[in-house]
């Protein structure tokens, strides 16, 4: 990997850094685990339609440590990352299906399978089958916050074209 | 081109739609008066809320301790040690499905299905 790619790999981490700090500040009105917007998955979803698969893996891994140690929540982590391989397992392979254009419907998918990763951590830390019960209200918030972040991905994907160029 | 971006806009709504109905199902359940709190997988403390007095009671979970309130016949997480205190934002214990929990402290409380005789009632 040269230096070149690997800056803007760490610009991109950078930026999903700061929008998570950003978001932090927003008092999340929704007093269930695991809901919350997720802006910095603008970055996700971005680098899996702009980037190798691997190179994607790297953004969300270092974003997920990091912002772990930035929101001082170590449990977090666990939820996020388990959530965050499940997102990229599932829309890797869908980016081949879904044009860009559809990047919304991408961000969706990886949504509600971040949430699905979630619960499964949930339920296994817990070892109580009860907490699935959480499952519906999260693939409500996962499908109206992937559109979310989906259709933001999709506004500067369509601004940068008309600037003619990549995000870097 | 057309016909499958249109497919697959429908198969998000079909997802929104089955959360929007689990959501309600699960909101809505009945339930009982009994209550278990559970950490770990395992039953803690088994309440009859229509019949335990009022209390607060610590529990502790390395070193972090959740504080549960019992007061007219509701049952809540009243203060945490966790970062993020979605269980205290929770508030009292409404649904029939749905457990407050503390996933910090692994901690469960929600209605049982039925009356669980061979917890350890304090």
């Amino acid at each position: 990997m040269d230096a070149k790619k690997l800056t803007q790999l760490a610009m991109l981490t950078g930026v999903a850094l700061i929008i998570f700090v950003v978001e932090l500040q927003i008092p999340n009105p929704f007093p269930i685990p695991g809901v919350k917007l997720g802006l910095a998955n603008i970055i996700t979803v971005y680098a899996v339609y702009h980037y190798r698969a691997k190179e994607a893996a790297m953004i969300v891994f270092a974003r997920v440590v990091l912002a772990a140690f930035f929101s001082g929540n170590m449990m977090a982590l666990m939820y996020s990352m388990a959530g965050g391989i499940f997102c990229l397992a599932g829309m890797i392979p869908l980016k081949r299906i879904i044009d860009e254009k559809m990047i919304w419907v991408s961000s969706v998918f990886g949504a509600v399978l971040h949430n699905i990763g979630q619960i499964s951590v949930a339920v296994l830390l817990t070892k109580t089958w009860g907490v699935i019960a959480y499952f519906p209200f999260l693939l409500l918030s996962g499908c109206l916050a992937g559109a979310f972040t989906g259709i933001s991905a999709q506004l500067i994907i369509k601004r940068l074209k008309n600037k003619g160029g990549r995000l870097l | 081109m057309k016909k499958k971006n249109i497919c697959l806009a429908g198969f998000c709504a079909a997802l929104f739609l089955f959360g929007a109905a689990g959501s309600l199902a699960v909101w809505f359940r009945p339930h009982g008066s009994w209550v278990n709190v559970m950490q770990d997988g395992m039953v803690l403390y088994s309440f009859d809320l229509s019949s335990t007095p009022d209390q607060t009671i610590d529990i502790e979970y390395n070193g972090s301790i959740n504080t549960i309130q019992i007061k007219d016949g509701r049952i809540r997480v009243l203060s945490a040690e966790c970062p993020d205190k979605t269980c205290v934002h929770m508030g009292w214990l409404e649904s029939g499905a749905l457990p407050v929990v503390c996933l910090p402290n692994r901690l469960v409380i929600g209605f049982a299905e039925r009356e669980s005789v061979d917890a350890v009632v304090k």
